[in-house]
């Protein structure tokens, strides 16, 4: 009988050991190398300005540092992010990784990233922008960017200049009003949006700073957020009213992948929310650049506060086997000089305080003017957890507020219970 | 070789089967049987990959999703999907049968058949990609409307017509397969059978009333339930074209599941989602077998 099973059996047993022994370690990421140098696995988005700079700053410090050989390999964004949770959650993750800022807090929340060796460097980071980055008391990486999706707005002038209207707008009331002259409707639909922010990040972004510029928080003590206070309710009720009173914009692209920058650049908008990364967006790709940037006014008379995500920034693995090296490289890459010229390659906004504020980096991205005013404003949007369940729960209760489907206050209590629940499972 | 009793294998017969099952025994076990364990497993934890603990949680996730409305509301969708979709594929599906079926030239029958069949060759991503685009503000679709008259629709992008678009895009990606079955099933049908029709005076709707229908039951049968097990589960061109919007309209089960999984990472609750709609397709079609039981011969 045992023979018989043996017989039966060995054949399953023999060919499963095969297929264990050709996957055993196939897939992971060399840490050492066979000429004596440090090898430093680092993983980023197939960004091209990203890769570019990235590249630059790998030459730069391999030259400097002759023991140290950096592989920089680079995913598209959607494909980056599954990797990083397939690698991190398979105990093999590179060395290095260009995080967005928003995902360092889970990682960091597993004890899977290695902290800062120490922490010097934070009082030269704005604190937005370092947020997502510190979990317990400690950093766990170095953002390069501070990600900034407020106080900007996509106008083009020249619809400004044809209808006669004073340019630029300076107060919310002058915005909306323009919006209103500006909007083309055509047999009952809209042609040419006055005012855009339809999108999942737009509104949630705008939702917020309206919440900030009235004096108000979203977080509550104990670690939740309140979207039922009544300057929750006013800063929804303003939003929807773009839709359903002041008719500026409507639902018929919400949720879509024709994002507002994408719908402002082909000319069927005058005036788009959008953080300053659409202005090289609407120069490179859609080859436009009859447009302006300016600042987008407050919602109130208070200074236009905004809530900002962490931005794309270095964080090094636990597991890592040459973390102290690869904790140098990080800090060497936020080095002020490698620093700016980062952000300047890449045309984003300097987490780095030294650079934001060297009228040298202003003047080689001019364009960029009006995102470095506002930094002042900007405070961290905080622990959101999922920050794509978030932004969902909101946006979902935000189009059917929109279309009539419910009220703001049913609209914003469901988004609340949703996110606290979702905070709660994270916790 | 001898056999030392009837029916038992020889012990070359019995190397030749296990040599030659082992293989796809292992990638059955290793691609389908472990991880559907695993997911039903999983189902009882708050999962997620990257966390330190995944504390068991009992039947949490089953009481979750009572609650949750993006999920009640992709469970109506996916009987909407499901409801229209499949009768207007079979109906369609049938009748060009029976159209290609009744062509004489061989030729011409095979021509037909093969570009029926091509949108089920292509992938249906692709396939999904060039329906958005013809679906767009600017797309094809408009513009024909536009060349009658008619107003551009916001086909993708309204909640009433955004599941229709996906249903049409479907059909039009699916039936190939269901018309090569069915022209498969009329094939089988003698032909003795017509032409005794034919001499009672039978028109040609009351042959394909008494004669067609009743003698393709089985056939029907297998493409009902292969096309609802199908249907059920549809995603691709879910993601692509919608990724469920407006309004969550579009949202089917699979989509809410590939979410929970890999966008929120909350596996434990993908998968009793996932056992929810095990579940489903397994109730439907057990119903669809005992239902369509037939008791004859030709």
């Amino acid at each position: 009988m045992i023979k018989r099973f043996a017989r039966l059996f060995v054949p399953f047993l023999i060919s499963g050991l095969v297929i264990v022994g050709c996957n055993s370690n196939s897939g992971g990421e060399p840490n050492g190398s066979s000429d004596g140098k440090v090898k430093l696995v680092w993983w980023s988005s197939d960004n091209a300005a990203f890769e570019g700079a990235n590249k630059k700053l790998i030459e730069k410090y391999q030259a400097a540092h002759g023991n140290v050989e950096i592989d920089l390999q680079t995913f598209p964004y959607d494909a980056l992010i599954q990797k990083l949770k397939a690698a991190f959650a398979s105990k093999n993750p590179p060395d290095i990784v260009q995080m967005f800022g928003t995902w360092v807090t889970e990682y960091a929340k597993n004890g899977l990233l290695e902290p800062a060796p120490d922490d010097a460097f934070k009082s030269e980071l704005y604190d937005a922008a370092l947020g997502a980055y510190l979990y317990n008391g400690k950093v766990y990486g170095i953002p390069n960017e501070y990600n900034i999706e407020n106080d900007g707005v996509l106008v083009h002038k020249k619809m400004f200049d044809d209808a006669g209207i004073a340019y630029p707008p300076k107060t919310w009331d002058e915005v909306i009003g323009a919006a209103k002259r500006l909007t083309v409707t055509e047999n009952g639909a809209i042609k040419i949006r006055g005012l855009d922010m339809t999108s999942s990040d737009s509104t949630n972004f705008m939702f917020l700073a309206m919440i900030l510029q009235q004096g108000a928080k979203y977080w509550t003590d104990d670690g939740h957020v309140n979207l039922t206070s009544p300057e929750a309710m006013k800063a929804m009720t303003a939003l929807t009213d773009l839709l359903t009173k002041e008719k500026v914009s409507d639902l018929t692209l919400a949720g879509s992948t024709e994002e507002p920058y994408m719908v402002f650049f082909k000319g069927a908008s005058a005036m788009t929310t959008a953080g300053p990364w659409t202005i090289s967006e609407g120069k490179d790709t859609f080859q436009v650049s009859d447009f302006e940037y300016i600042p987008f006014p407050s919602f109130t008379s208070q200074p236009p506060y905004f809530a900002a995500e962490s931005g794309w920034g270095e964080v090094v693995a636990k597991k890592s086997k040459h973390a102290k090296e690869a904790w140098e490289f990080v800090r060497f890459m936020a080095e002020p000089e490698n620093a700016k010229a980062w952000n300047v390659q890449t045309f984003t906004v300097p987490a780095n305080k030294k650079v934001a504020e060297d009228p040298e980096f202003v003047q080689e991205v001019p364009a960029m003017k009006t995102s470095l005013e506002a930094l002042q404003y900007g405070q961290w949007i905080g622990p959101v957890g999922d920050r794509d369940y978030w932004f969902k729960a909101v946006f979902d209760q935000f189009t059917s507020i929109g279309a009539g489907k419910i009220s703001v206050e049913d609209g914003l209590k469901k988004a609340q219970d949703a996110i606290n629940q979702m905070l709660d499972r994270n916790q | 070789m001898s056999r030392t009793r009837k029916g038992a294998l020889t012990r070359a017969e019995t190397r030749f089967a296990v040599f030659s099952l082992t293989p796809v025994m292992l990638l059955f076990g290793l691609f389908s049987l472990i991880p559907i364990v695993w997911g039903i497993v999983l189902m009882f934890y708050e999962y997620n990959p990257l966390n330190l603990h995944s504390p068991f949680i009992g039947m949490d996730n089953f009481r979750r999703l009572l609650h949750d409305e993006v999920f009640l509301k992709s469970f109506r969708n996916t009987f909407r999907f499901v409801a229209i979709a499949i009768p207007a594929n079979i109906v369609l599906t049938l009748s060009i049968a029976i159209g290609i079926n009744q062509i004489r030239s061989r030729l011409w029958k095979n021509t037909f058949r093969t570009l029926f069949f091509l949108p089920v060759v292509a992938p249906i991503a692709g396939s999904a990609v060039v329906w958005t685009t013809m679906f767009n503000k600017d797309g094809m679709i408009n513009i024909m409307l536009n060349m009658f008259g008619l107003q551009s629709v916001n086909w993708l992008g309204d909640p009433v017509t955004a599941m229709l678009s996906i249903i049409l895009m479907t059909l039009w990606a699916d039936i190939g397969y269901n018309i090569v079955i069915f022209m498969t099933g009329l094939d089988a049908i003698p032909d003795v059978f017509y032409e005794a029709a034919r001499l009672d005076g039978a028109s040609g709707l009351k042959a394909f009333r008494h004669i067609t229908l009743p003698l393709l039951s089985r056939t029907s049968l297998f493409v009902l339930i292969m096309t609802t097990i199908s249907y059920l589960q549809m995603f691709p061109q879910f993601k692509i074209m919608t990724n469920g919007e407006p309004r969550n309209e579009t949202r089917v089960m699979a989509l809410d599941i590939f979410d929970n999984a890999f966008t929120y990472m909350n596996m434990g609750y993908a998968s009793a989602m996932a056992f929810v709609l095990l579940l489903i397709v397994l109730i439907i079609t057990v119903l669809q077998i005992r239902l369509g039981r037939s008791g004859w011969e030709y």
